[in-house]
């Protein structure tokens, strides 16, 4: 994932995304770095109270005093505790705070990409980065500076304080404590590494689960059960492998940390206690130093874990990073006023578009006829190839052919899905890519083939994209779908859920949805993507019937691309594809006439039609 | 907008311990681990000695002080020395002991119940598989008993440890000082209230913060999966505020669950220095005529210290014990559940070899309530050819499925050489009689493993041979690495002809006597399509054979097809006697089969 030239890099550069969090907010930090010292003070005078209230009580006339000290020794441990508690929830919101600001920048991004950029990446990666890393990064922020100013504070407070009441002890008591940093350093390198084989032991597990449940059916058939009897016995023993290779070094953690405070007190019982015999330490020094020694354990810890914990925030930093820097595709400038020479910063992106209502600016008339001028598209193999049309304001048009001929690429650089170069697209003379968002998607909708449903309710789906749209207009919309009946008959009607990607509904239904969605935006320019694919004849008819009325009606532009070759009878013009290329145009009646494959099309569908309807 | 993603499910559900349910599911988990039984008999054995060595330190450290340090008496010092040196190590040892210990034993009885849970599902019928999702079934297996094995590494025998420990500083302190205790125990109310209550909020806070992680989990999901729709709709402003709602509800049980974390961490410390504190106090006021010694007050401070752990502890543990209660729950619930189709066959041997006669005697079967074959009376000679023909859900796939038992009918009869299907072992049966399915499945791993399913008794030559016969070598020969090119998941890298030949070749290596099959319907090269049908020749050569037919050529070359519709068996005969009937095969026939 990371490229050397990344880590060459300097560290403020492999910082560019969080380095404005921290000048925002450096206020916040001095405020924050000065809560622990006044905390690490509090927590140094502890020890010496004790110290100072053991001597007390050996010494038999010293009764006011033990009053005093006990009850400094309480107000002290009670503002520690508050100055603690204010210092901790100051850092870590901090880092919080940036944390949501993050996620919140990494999802805007993401709302911005295009085509090209989730073609290259996974769901689950970009998902894990949003949460995971993210974390990583707050990891790096809050707990990451807490530690690291924490442990500074603390040895700057105690050790002083140690070494004035003797120096020798203290460097003999902290003996073991360059081991404590060192074994916890690494270990916890280690453990992350042990830890990620776990992970993906794991996650090769799960897979190899998925995969024998769904081929079980073929297991079953040619009688191997044994066989994945043994394989699986052999997965879970290596799971249990890598387990317990984790636990060995893991379990290695607590004792050593007990181990050490514990040899670091012993020390002190040691040497401490012969001078305390030998009468140069006090039995109160003594407890003072026990004291020092708990206060110094876990900052020497933790010190160990968040060089760690730095180090994979740097790098869940450098994989947010890659997101983060990547550009959509560009979009010209408006049209409308004449833009200055094109400049980079100047160029809107899509999803950095203003989104208010009011600054959607209507195009020139209500219904645009389209141009395509030499249209060339490619993913990786060239799809379309000199693509010209016409398409005059209010007509009905349909496009013809193959599965693989072009058709849907074709609509989606129609509806800006994908990015096609400069003046190849026109809505009325203006070209696609000048379009603000806001008004391209009130001018243009599309209805996909595979319409991705949300798992809410069927009104969040249909009114996506007109939020404010009413209650009538939805039922409306279902109406014109010929899917209002249906609803209606749901117990919860326009509140029914529809479960992950509409699993709940069936094919016809999803796509009857998406077609109301896309009729709601009430637009210019209707884009029907092979809607009917799952829907029985007698139902498409009614939704055509209705499309019709509409496009009558309004002046509608509508494009429409269909294996049924009868949902084509009442286009006006209908454009055949062959491999990228418009290789004939015509009605229904002209092609059937003059085109072979168009005949051909046509009589597949009506024996496959038959066939269905048979019984 | 947003969808309620991981909302309270199923799968996010905590049990409780208010009814008998959890005890029953607990006992019955522990007969489980039976098998361990010495082992946990050592980690319980090895509590006492940890607690042991960890509450003798103080004792000591008073003993340095009253006998050594204050009299300055160096005599015996270092003999306690030497113990107490002997203790710290002994934690260390004993503590990393008992740790590995926990999670060996957590680790092994999840691997036997993961076991088991898979044998089971390998065991279980088609239906069942249809129900469930493999997600579901997944996670039981993979999640579900992770939790368990949490419970056996972290909860049960740590909780008795912590217990243990809590009465052994109870101890520990009343032998050192009577008095001394009380004024601890009066604290203790306090230290344990205030402890419950803070690790009660946290954990509501941060379920609350982790519910809020998924769903913007799957928020982000949605968005990615459905990124063209949120485009086309122009949904990115309402997405934004959604998410950042969401967001902020997170930041808001973050901030609030640092404050109890922070709350936590200073009440622990200050707790105990106010207790200190107070034993100074208590200490100088009956400092006259008492037992008292600073070096009671210095072990004091040393045990208030040790306390609050084991507090600390239990309540993260109940949690633990919670989730693992719920997984038990539906792990004992799918290993309950009993397979439709129950191997019966093991006891009565049949005759060797099959010659591969089928008789279906007045067979019914429905799917749940829907009625899909009635009446079938078929009766197939050894080495007979039958093509399966009939409109959508006529019912044909499930009558080949019935033959290997994938279902069984719920009335009627089928033998195979006038034995009943029942009467022979599953294993056995399904060896009989090979299936070739529309979509052929393939596993990740070589093209060998794939055809040979890692059966020893299918030997490399064997597996050579078939695809040789089959044709598919030419294919196989001109990938780099051969029979031992790897394939990615269910095939990918290979093209749908591809497919189909090797599943045919597997079948072909198997060599069933009878010969089930569901002809893929996707549409092929033609030159692909050639070589299907010429693999297909190799296969069905001296078999009985039962296909569904979506092939001109496969129902020219049967000896009988058979018309199916609404699940009865219509018209059966040659292919131009049933033409001549004109009735249901004839309209099909045009539609389907006549190309033109």
């Amino acid at each position: 994932m990371r490229s050397p030239s990344d880590a060459s890099r300097p560290f403020l550069w492999r910082l560019r995304h969080i380095l404005p969090y921290y000048r925002q907010n450096w206020g916040a930090f001095l405020l924050g770095f000065l809560l622990l010292v006044a905390t690490s003070a509090t927590a140094a005078l502890i020890p010496y109270l004790m110290k100072l209230a053991t001597e007390t009580l050996s010494d038999p006339a010293g009764g006011e005093a033990l009053t005093i000290h006990v009850s400094t020794l309480i107000l002290v441990a009670l503002l520690n505790a508050l100055l603690r508690i204010r210092s901790r929830t100051h850092i870590f919101a901090i880092g919080r705070q940036v944390e949501y600001a993050l996620r919140n920048a990494y999802h805007a991004k993401l709302l911005s990409l295009d085509a090209a950029f989730f073609n290259r990446e996974k769901t689950g990666d970009l998902v894990s980065r949003g949460n995971n890393d993210i974390l990583a990064v707050r990891m790096f922020i809050g707990p990451g500076f807490l530690q690291v100013a924490n442990t500074v504070m603390v040895y700057a407070v105690t050790l002083p304080v140690m070494i004035t009441l003797n120096a020798s002890l203290t460097l003999l008591a902290l003996l073991p404590f360059p081991i404590i940093l060192g074994v916890t350093r690494l270990l916890t390198t280690r453990l992350y590494r042990l830890s990620r084989v776990v992970a993906n032991r794991f996650g090769a597990f799960s897979a190899f689960v998925q995969e024998g449940v769904a081929g079980i059916a073929v297991i079953r058939a040619h009688a191997r059960e044994e066989d994945w009897h043994h394989r699986f016995a052999r997965e879970t023993q290596e799971i249990y492998t890598a387990q317990m290779r984790h636990t060995r070094l893991q379990s290695l953690f607590g004792p050593m940390v007990v181990l050490a405070g514990g040899v670091g007190g012993w020390i002190l019982l040691l040497v401490g206690g012969q001078e305390v015999m030998a009468g140069r330490l006090t039995v109160g020094d003594f407890v003072a130093f026990t004291g020092y020694l708990v206060i110094l354990v876990w900052p020497t810890v933790g010190f160990g874990w968040i060089l760690t914990v730095l180090q994979r925030g740097l790098a869940a930093l450098e994989r947010i990073g890659q997101v983060l820097d990547t550009e959509p595709f560009s979009l010209l400038p408006p049209a409308e006023p004449p833009p200055a020479a094109p400049n980079q910063t100047a160029t809107p992106q899509p999803g950095h578009h203003p989104t208010h209502r009011a600054e959607i600016t209507p195009l020139a008339r209500p219904c645009p006829t389209i141009a395509i001028r030499h249209l060339h598209f490619a993913h990786t193999e060239p799809v379309l190839h000199d693509i010209h049309l016409e398409i005059p304001a209010g007509s009905f048009v349909g496009l013809a052919g193959r599965i693989g001929s072009g058709k849907s690429t074709l609509l989606n650089c129609l509806a800006r899905l994908y990015p096609v170069a400069p003046g190849t697209i026109l809505l009325d003379g203006q070209d696609l890519l000048s379009l603000p968002e806001t008004t391209l998607r009130h001018t243009v909708a599309m209805a996909q083939q595979e319409s991705f449903l949300f798992s809410a309710t069927i009104r969040d789906n249909l009114i996506l994209g007109q939020p404010e749209a009413s209650e009538a207009q939805a039922w409306e919309a279902a109406r014109l779908a010929a899917f209002a009946d249906e609803i209606a008959r749901f117990p919860n009607r326009m509140d029914t859920l529809v479960g992950e990607r509409g699993i709940t509904l069936s094919g016809g239904q999803r796509q009857r949805l998406a077609l109301a969605r896309a009729l709601l935006m009430n637009p210019a320019v209707l884009l029907l993507d092979d809607i009917f694919s799952s829907v029985d004849a007698r139902t498409e008819a009614i939704i055509l019937d209705n499309i019709h009325t509409l496009a009558q009606a309004r002046q509608r532009t509508i494009l429409m691309v269909c294996h049924r070759t009868a949902a084509l009878h009442r286009a006006e013009c209908i454009y055949l594809l062959e491999k990228g290329k418009i290789v004939a145009n015509g009605t229904h009646a002209t092609l059937m006439a003059s085109a072979p494959l168009y005949q051909g099309l046509h009589q597949q569908m009506a024996r496959h039609e038959a066939l269905e309807s048979l019984q | 907008m947003m969808p309620p993603v991981l909302a309270e499910t199923e799968e996010t559900r905590d049990g409780n311990f208010f009814n008998a349910e959890p005890y029953r599911l607990l006992w019955r988990f522990f007969r489980h681990a039976r098998p361990y039984r010495a082992w946990v008999i050592l980690a319980l054995l090895l509590l006492p000695v940890s607690t042991l060595l960890q509450l003798w330190q103080p004792l000591l450290i008073q003993q340095a002080v009253d006998r050594h340090l204050l009299p300055a008496q160096p005599d015996g010092f270092s003999g306690l020395l030497a113990l107490f040196l002997l203790l710290i190590i002994g934690q260390f040892v004993v503590g990393y002991g008992q740790t590995v210990l926990n999670t060996l034993l957590g680790q092994r009885v999840v691997r036997d119940m993961r076991r088991e849970l898979f044998a089971h599902l390998l065991a279980m019928d088609a239906a069942f598989f249809a129900r469930n999702s493999s997600g579901r079934l997944t996670n039981r297996i993979s999640n579900d008993t992770e939790a368990v094995s949490q419970m056996v590494s972290a909860g049960m025998i740590n909780l008795v440890g912590d217990l243990l420990l809590l009465l052994g500083i109870a101890v520990g302190m009343v032998m050192l000082s009577p008095r001394l205790s009380l004024i601890t125990l009066l604290a203790m109310p306090v230290i344990v209230l205030g402890t419950l209550f803070i690790t009660r909020k946290m954990r509501t806070v941060q379920r609350e913060g982790r519910l809020l992680q998924a769903r913007m989990a799957g928020h982000l999901t949605e968005e990615v999966e459905g990124r063209e729709t949120v485009r086309l709709f122009h949904c990115q402003a309402n997405n934004r505020a959604t998410f950042d709602r969401m967001n902020r509800a997170y930041l808001n049980t973050a901030l609030e669950s640092n404050f109890y974390e922070a709350l936590q961490f200073s009440f622990i410390d200050t707790t105990s220095t106010v207790v200190v504190a107070l034993l100074f106090w208590y200490g100088g006021a009956m400092r006259d005529g008492s037992d008292l010694s600073i070096g009671v007050i210095v072990a004091f401070i040393d045990y208030i210290r040790r306390l609050f752990f084991p507090i600390r502890e239990i309540s993260g543990k109940f949690t633990t014990m919670q989730s693992a209660i719920t997984a038990l729950e539906r792990i004992f619930a799918l290993l309950d559940t009993p397979s439709a189709i129950a191997d019966t066959g093991a006891a009565i041997p049949p005759p060797q070899p099959i010659r591969g006669e089928i008789a279906f005697q007045q067979v019914w079967f429905s799917y749940g309530d829907t009625p899909v074959l009635q009446e079938i009376d078929l009766h197939i000679q050894p080495g007979e050819r039958v093509a399966v023909v009939g409109p959508t859900g006529a019912g044909k796939s499930s009558l080949i499925k019935l033959l290997n038992r994938t279902y069984e009918p719920q009335r009627g009869c089928i033998r195979i050489d006038g034995l009943p299907l029942e009467q022979f072992p599953l294993a056995r049966l399904r060896r009989a009689v090979g299936m070739v399915q529309q979509e052929t499945f393939l596993f990740a791993g070589s093209i060998a493993d794939n055809i040979s399913l890692g059966d020893p008794a299918i030997t490399p030559e064997r597996v050579r041979q078939a695809a040789q016969e089959t044709g598919a070598m030419a294919f196989i020969e001109a990938l780099p690495q051969g029979l031992h090119t790897p394939l990615m998941e269910r095939g990918v890298n290979l093209s749908a002809g591809q497919r189909q030949l090797l599943g045919i070749t597997r079948v072909l290596a198997f060599s069933p006597r009878i010969l089930i099959m569901d002809e893929a319907t996707s549409s092929v090269d033609t030159l692909s399509e050639r070589l299907i049908q010429e693999a297909l020749e190799q296969l069905l050569e001296r078999r009985t054979a039962v296909i569904i037919a979506h092939r001109l050529s496969t129902i020219l070359h049967a000896d009988r097809i058979l018309v199916l519709s609404a699940g009865r068996i219509v018209e059966a005969g040659r292919h131009e006697v049933l033409l001549q009937q004109n009735g249901l095969y004839a309209r099909l026939y045009a539609l389907q089969f006549q190309t033109g």
